[in-house]
């Protein structure tokens, strides 16, 4: 990984910048902005602000600088978030200054019509004539929560995480934010990219593949205009990270009457469908599946293949986990004659030895969270491991209410077990050379699964999404291995 | 390859269906045998030397929808009919009719379909699908970007639904997926060195009850057609 290479990319100021200039911040709260600087200020970036402001002496409480040619020092980055007609010109005085990075929060460009068309590139010579790079017009910025640093309206009050994403949507950038923490996730990197006037989707990929701190890439497409070269750089990024897309507009509509069969069965969606399979790309089908998807490949070794064993002590959801296997593509294979050995112990005679392995109950109900999932994972007819978890605060209470304790300690001790167990689980979670992730029709609001989120164990809201995640591990394995075959 | 030109410059907005064949021959995919015949004793010699029976279609840049004019005929048993048939078109086409395409029969089960198209933001696009008269219905295809080479092709071929169409069938063995491979990259690269082609079809490519694959008929469109 060259630090070199990351550093010179043009993207690596955009997301790392040292001192920053922001102009169309004021004291005005309602200005988009006067957000976005409030949102930078939050997450507590460390590095020089200086708003740029023609009338106002201090900017929410930082000093003000009248005109760009003011400042102080030369920034690393400048974001633009003024009334469309002021861009190019503040872009040119950017550049003047000295400033070779930027981004344009500002719309009115390429997105609306003949004259926006025609203003998107004279912003374009503009910052060319000058050798600064930018994301946008029409985007809503960059967040690289690791640098502290969150250039979007919306604020960041996450931690930092292991996920990449580059979107055609600046919603599934900022509005992500609190729906990730959901599942103890975060964005390593995120970039809006507007209408990649200048830098576009293909860059944040490749500037994602570099970074450090993302594991997994994700992407929101809506359309990609550099098409071969987004193949090509995706080939090249695949080997060493996953990269899962959603892509919306995919329906029908975008299919036209052609003159050849061909003409007429081509549509968008079917073209988009071979591209991301040439590019190893893993498509999602929903926005939950993106960020799901991303989750476990973030948190999941490589499986040798696809067979998955599931784990229950309930019949029911068992039984919906192996038919969303089933209909996942993923293999339920029988459990290996070494294993049903070797489980009877803790077993009892009406638990099913089959796949899904039911416990119904287990002697000593911890063997449930520590021993069986152990011999599960241990089977060599099994690629992958699912287990359904519950294990309610209140039925553990009951549990050391009957041996004895005051209902106080009671409260204490339900809470402990609850940590100590999810930490061991989560620990051996992530020390298995096998992916094991849970499933649930509970999610945060039980503390074992909030704790086990925490602890980046992924645990999935249900058995569909668990299985579909689960795919998606074996199809990156897949399709990296196709691409591996394909170059020697 | 001058069969584009030649039809560029003639303001032709597609090719002929021999034309097509000739094209998609010169890249390596498999066509029916064929050959051009002006005369009836030229076309009873083809069709002895291509064996027999035979299709007989008529030929000629102005024809078009051919079987509405009585243009095709399939299975023709034997070279004083393959004469008659052609003394019949004649008289019925009149100047229209330039010759006549002398092709063997290809007969099979299973029926793929082949194509190209330009895709904004990504060039030239190589489908296959399940083929034949149903092919829309059955509405079963995958795409890639080309170029690309033989191994992606296969890959291609894997994401079709009826992907078992490939293995062995009714006792017939599994497709020569080889060959299969090479025509999907091959129909890329004519798209990669022809930007005049706007659409390529070919519907249907035949699997042959000893797995071979066989384009049975072709269409190109040339920019500015369709």
């Amino acid at each position: 990984m060259g630090m070199d290479k990351l550093a010179a990319h043009p993207l690596y100021k955009i997301a790392n910048p040292d001192s920053i200039t922001i102009l169309g911040a004021s004291n005005k709260y309602t200005a988009m902005g006067t957000s976005i600087l409030s949102v930078i200020r939050e997450l507590g970036y460390e590095g020089a602000i200086y708003p740029v402001h023609p009338k106002e002496e201090t900017v929410q409480g930082l000093p003000a600088y009248k005109a760009v040619e003011d400042l102080p020092a030369v920034p690393d980055l400048a974001i633009i978030v003024l009334p469309t007609r002021l861009v190019v010109d503040a872009m040119d005085a950017l550049g003047r200054k000295g400033v070779r990075h930027a981004i344009v929060v500002s719309g009115g460009f390429g997105e609306s019509g003949e004259d926006g068309i025609l203003l998107q590139r004279r912003l374009k010579e503009t910052a060319a004539a000058h050798s600064i790079r930018f994301i946008g017009p029409n985007c809503i910025g960059a967040v690289n929560p690791h640098h502290k640093f969150n250039a979007t309206f919306l604020a960041y009050r996450q931690k930092p995480g292991s996920i990449g994403m580059a979107s055609q949507s600046g919603s599934f950038i900022t509005q992500m934010f609190d729906y990730l923490d959901l599942f103890g996730l975060g964005f390593s990197t995120g970039f809006s990219v507007g209408n990649e006037a200048d830098t576009d989707i293909v860059e944040c990929m490749e500037y994602l593949a570099e970074c450090p701190n993302t594991r997994v890439i994700g992407l929101y497409i809506e359309s990609v205009r550099r098409g071969a070269r987004f193949i090509e750089a995706a080939r090249q990024i695949v080997p060493k990270k996953p990269i899962v897309a959603y892509y919306a507009g995919g329906t029908e509509a975008g299919r036209k009457a052609g003159f050849s069969h061909t003409g007429s069965m081509a549509g968008p969606d079917r073209v988009y469908d071979g591209v991301f399979r040439q590019g190893g790309i893993i498509r999602a089908h929903s926005i939950e599946e993106l960020y799901d998807f991303c989750w476990c490949l973030s948190a999941c070794p490589e499986p040798v293949g696809n067979r998955v064993l599931i784990q229950t002590h309930s019949g029911g959801p068992g039984a919906v986990a192996a038919d969303a296997c089933d209909r996942a593509g993923l293999v339920l294979p029988p459990l290996s004659d070494k294993t049903r050995g070797r489980l009877a112990e803790y077993l009892p005679h009406t638990a099913s030895m089959n796949n899904p392995v039911d416990l119904t109950f287990t002697r000593n109900p911890l063997d449930y969270l520590d021993v069986i999932p152990k011999l599960l994972l241990e089977d060599d007819q099994a690629d992958m491991l699912m287990m359904y978890m519950l294990t309610p605060a209140a039925q553990v209470r009951r549990a050391i209410e009957s041996m004895g304790a005051e209902p106080e300690e009671a409260e204490r001790e339900t809470l402990n077990f609850i940590d100590r167990q999810s930490a061991k689980i989560a620990a051996f979670m992530h020390e298995c050379p096998k992916p094991f992730v849970g499933f649930s029709y509970s999610a945060g609001e039980n503390r074992f699964i909030r704790r086990l989120h925490e602890a980046g164990m992924p645990v999935l809201p249900s058995p569909n999404r668990a299985a579909r995640a689960l795919w998606s591990l074996a199809e990156y394995r897949r399709l990296k291995k196709k691409i591996a075959d394909q170059a020697s | 390859m001058e069969i584009v030109e030649n039809a560029l410059s003639a303001g032709r907005s597609t090719l002929t269906e021999y034309e097509a064949k000739r094209l998609l021959s010169g890249y390596g995919v498999p066509v029916t045998k064929e050959r051009l015949a002006a005369s009836p004793q030229e076309a009873a010699e083809a069709a002895d030397a291509i064996g027999f029976p035979v299709a007989v279609k008529g030929y000629g840049a102005a024809l078009l929808h051919k079987t509405e004019v009585g243009a095709v005929h399939l299975g023709v048993p034997d070279a004083k009919s393959v004469a008659a048939v052609y003394e019949g078109m004649a008289k019925r086409i009149g100047s229209g009719l330039e010759g006549v395409v002398i092709s063997e029969m290809i007969s099979g089960r299973r029926e793929l379909v082949m194509g190209l198209h330009r895709e904004p933001g990504f060039g030239p696009c190589v489908m296959i699908g399940v083929g034949g008269v149903l092919t829309e219905l059955i509405d079963d295809t995958a795409f890639r970007v080309a170029p690309f080479d033989d191994s992606e092709a296969a890959d291609m071929a894997m994401d079709l639904r009826a992907k078992a169409i490939f293995g062995a069938f009714r006792g017939e063995p599994a497709v020569d997926m080889g060959a299969l491979s090479k025509s999907l990259s091959a129909i890329g690269k004519i798209g990669m060195n022809h930007p005049e082609i706007s659409e390529i079809d070919v519907n249907p490519v035949i699997i042959t009850p000893k797995g071979a694959i066989v384009a049975v008929d072709a269409l190109v469109v040339l920019k500015g057609g369709g």
